[in-house]
């Protein structure tokens, strides 16, 4: 129980952090971070499927994509800093906000637990994506083609100029 | 106060951060990073879903297609950011505003 | 999802896959490739609608609940429309020709998911797609419009799909299904609305921000004016369309918003067509840019198909669904119009423009008559639409709104006429001097919807009765 919750705070701290950055460097390290957290997050409930996939492609390959952009206009970025006084006015925004929901949020949340219909639960993760979500797995091929022809159409090789 | 209304309160305030983020940058990266955040505090909030109604198999399930999908939008987003940095050199949103009316 | 109409999605995605192999050396046959796909896609769908036998049973024998044909059959006909006029278009040796026929037919694959689809997540899952297919098509000519269009239409969209997300978590807790039947189900039963209707509300919001209506309408005129021409033409007759649109109506099916259920969302959403009736048509009146005024024009028209949703009524609703279908093929029309002129004149902007009748005959013509359609100028079809979805709100005593509809729908004549007395006719200006028509083959799209038009005008009763089975379908 405290393990789990101390998860939850410590990715909305590296949330957080991730914003309030001055680097943009620092910034995509934040959001592995909190990537991390996510999938620890995924372990604790059980869900380890999850986990490993958040691990591998959200902490892994979105950091690696993260860092080759930022790299990319990091000299530009640091000529120009935007005004951070909106920044820094976050924590307090965000305090505001944790208090204010504080009276509110949790009562509301508590009463839609109060709604859930209890599932079967049973089965193993390939059944559930072969049986009952397949769709979706035609959607996840059409979203790596279009991926796929996205980056070709952005980034064209130009061979005759 | 029950795991689950803890639970999607941090959620909530994660989103919050991530929207803040959006609405005061003009960086596109900063503004990336906010949507991430948001993303991911929905990821939460759908496995905490499915472990409230013990259907933990089938958040997992939605929640692989989630992160492919997310995996490509990030792309796009940074393949977007790059070429017109290329083309304008620039990473500001509100630079663009040769459309105006 | 429909297994009926599961070819129409597989077949562009395999097209989509090998142009990028089989035009490698010869970017011509990727034009070729996609055209014959949508063409024979487009026969066959016609030849499963309009046998003369499926007439003569008041088209019954219609498979599955009849829309998605329908909306299949638009998707095709705008597809097969925007690839023939950029088969002419598109500039020799632009280097990602091919990519673009292959994300063409990626989105059109990706729309006839999403129009068959039974199910909340994999709705969503197509319209991310969608969404990914249209950044990459905008920035095609690597314009500045181009890229900003895309990254305005980045940054409002995908806030609106973490929106959705927390909805679908929402209905897993409190449905325990995301399939569009446990909802129909749940909504028809006495049980207690509370978190259902809430989650709803969430998806509802995230779609409504997805199809530009008023509030959440930053992105559109910016996308549609700087997309590359013909794309404009595909995103806002068809992919905004199919993305928002579609599913805020058959949300406002399956939550039955004609009988009382979920009173305040359904409120909240006539409201919100209304404003975007009203802005779309006031913004319309002072652009000066043709693309731009289209633009506002189109947030106006989805206005009253959001309002017809919101409303509900079996006549409502069949209103919406001929609205959007009329709404594709004029908008349709006047952006590759738009398209022609920026090619034969150079420029969009009304000011420089002038007396282009002269010169590009056809264009102006096939303008009028989308315009007077967009108008609700009776024989043409847009007036069937537009005289259900306010004879729907006279029905049900929503007497202010029916009359404002009414009111905006003049205001809609009003400035197509400025805007083609500014383009089209009065004095020859040195851009009509200058240009001249178009080829033939640029024509040949927005005749073939002009034909449309007249046709779906003139033989209404009979797309009645179809419409007719359409909401007798989706609605029971």
């Amino acid at each position: 129980m405290i393990y789990h919750t101390l998860l939850f705070v410590l990715t909305a701290v590296f949330a957080l952090w991730a914003v309030m950055a001055r680097k943009l460097l620092t910034s995509a390290i934040m959001l592995a971070l909190v990537s991390i957290t996510v999938s620890l997050i995924f372990f604790d409930f059980g869900a380890p499927w999850a986990g490993v996939f958040e691990l591998s492609v959200c902490a892994g390959l979105i950091t690696v994509l993260f860092i080759g952009a930022v790299s990319l206009i990091r000299d530009h970025d640091e000529k120009r800093p935007e005004n951070r006084s909106r920044f820094h006015a976050l924590p307090l925004a965000a305090a505001i906000f944790a208090i204010a929901a504080w009276f509110y949020l949790p009562a509301f949340f508590e009463e839609l637990a109060g709604w859930a219909r209890v599932g079967n639960g049973g089965g193993t993760i390939g059944l559930a994506l072969w049986e009952m979500r397949r769709p979706d797995l035609l959607g996840q091929v059409l979203m790596l083609a279009a991926g796929v022809f996205m980056i070709k159409s952005i980034f064209p090789r130009r061979t005759q100029k | 106060m029950n795991v689950f209304a803890l639970d999607w309160y941090l959620i909530a305030l994660i989103m919050f951060i991530g929207f803040y983020c959006m609405l005061a940058s003009r960086s596109i990266v900063r503004q990336l990073v906010g949507l991430e955040i948001v993303s991911k505090a929905a990821m939460l909030a759908l496995i905490s879903a499915g472990a409230l109604t013990n259907n933990l198999v089938y958040a997992q399930a939605i929640l692989i297609t989630m992160i492919v999908i997310e995996v490509v939008v990030v792309a796009t987003g940074l393949a977007l950011l790059v070429k017109n940095f290329r083309l304008h050199g620039a990473a500001d949103i509100w630079n663009l505003d040769s459309l105006k009316g | 999802m429909d297994k009926g109409l599961l070819a129409y999605l597989l077949i562009p995605l395999f097209t989509a896959v090998l142009i990028p192999f089989i035009a490698r050396n010869r970017p011509r046959l990727a034009d070729i490739f996609a055209n014959v796909t949508l063409l024979a896609g487009l026969v066959n769908l016609l030849w499963l609608a309009l046998r003369p036998s499926v007439i003569a049973g008041g088209f019954a024998d219609i498979p599955g609940d009849a829309l998605s044909l329908l909306l299949v059959a638009a998707v095709y006909l705008v597809g097969l429309c925007v690839t023939f006029f950029s088969a002419y278009f598109m500039e020799e040796g632009l280097p990602n020709r091919q990519a673009y026929y292959s994300l063409i037919l990626t989105s059109i694959a990706a729309m006839t998911g999403v129009v068959t689809t039974g199910d909340f997540f994999t709705l969503y899952v197509f319209i991310e797609v969608l969404a990914v297919t249209s950044f990459a098509l905008i920035t095609t000519d690597d314009s500045a419009g181009g890229i900003e269009g895309a990254i305005k239409y980045f940054f409002l969209t995908f806030p609106a799909s973490a929106l959705i997300m927390v909805g679908i978590a929402i209905f897993m807790i409190s449905l325990g299904s995301l399939s569009f039947d446990s909802l129909r189900v749940y909504m028809s039963s006495d049980m207690p609305d509370g978190p259902v209707v809430f989650a709803s509300a969430l998806i509802m919001l995230g779609f409504l921000i997805k199809s530009g209506v008023v509030p959440f309408h930053a992105w559109t005129p910016d996308a549609y004016q700087g997309s590359y021409a013909p794309v404009s033409a595909h995103l806002a007759g068809i992919v905004t369309k199919i993305s928002g649109v579609y599913a805020v109506v058959k949300l406002a099916t399956l939550l039955r918003f004609f009988d009382g259920r979920a009173q305040a969302l359904s409120e909240l959403v006539m409201f919100l067509g209304l404003l975007s009736i009203a802005v779309g048509a006031i913004a319309a009146l002072r652009q000066t840019s043709f693309k731009r005024m289209l633009a506002f024009s189109s947030i106006s028209q989805v206005g009253y198909i959001v309002l017809a949703a919101g409303l509900g009524t079996p006549l409502a609703i069949m209103g919406a669904v001929f609205h959007l279908i009329n709404h594709a093929t004029f908008k349709t029309t006047l952006f590759l119009n738009s398209a022609s002129l920026e090619k034969a004149a150079g420029t969009t902007d009304m000011d420089k423009l002038g007396g282009m009748e002269h010169a590009m005959p056809w264009t102006s013509w096939t303008s009028v008559i989308a315009l007077l359609s967009t108008a609700g100028v009776p024989p043409l079809s847009g007036f069937w639409s537009k005289l259900l979805i306010i004879l729907a709100l006279w029905e049900s005593g929503l007497k202010t709104y029916a009359v404002l509809a009414l009111l905006f729908s003049i205001v809609t004549l009003a400035y197509f006429m400025i805007m083609q007395r500014k383009v089209f006719f009065g004095r020859k200006s040195p851009a009509a001097e200058r240009s001249s028509e178009v080829s033939a083959p640029l024509l040949a799209p927005a005749v073939l919807m002009c034909g449309v038009i007249v046709a779906l005008g003139l033989l209404f009763p009979y797309f009645y009765q179809y419409v007719k089975v359409v909401a007798e379908r989706i609605i029971l």
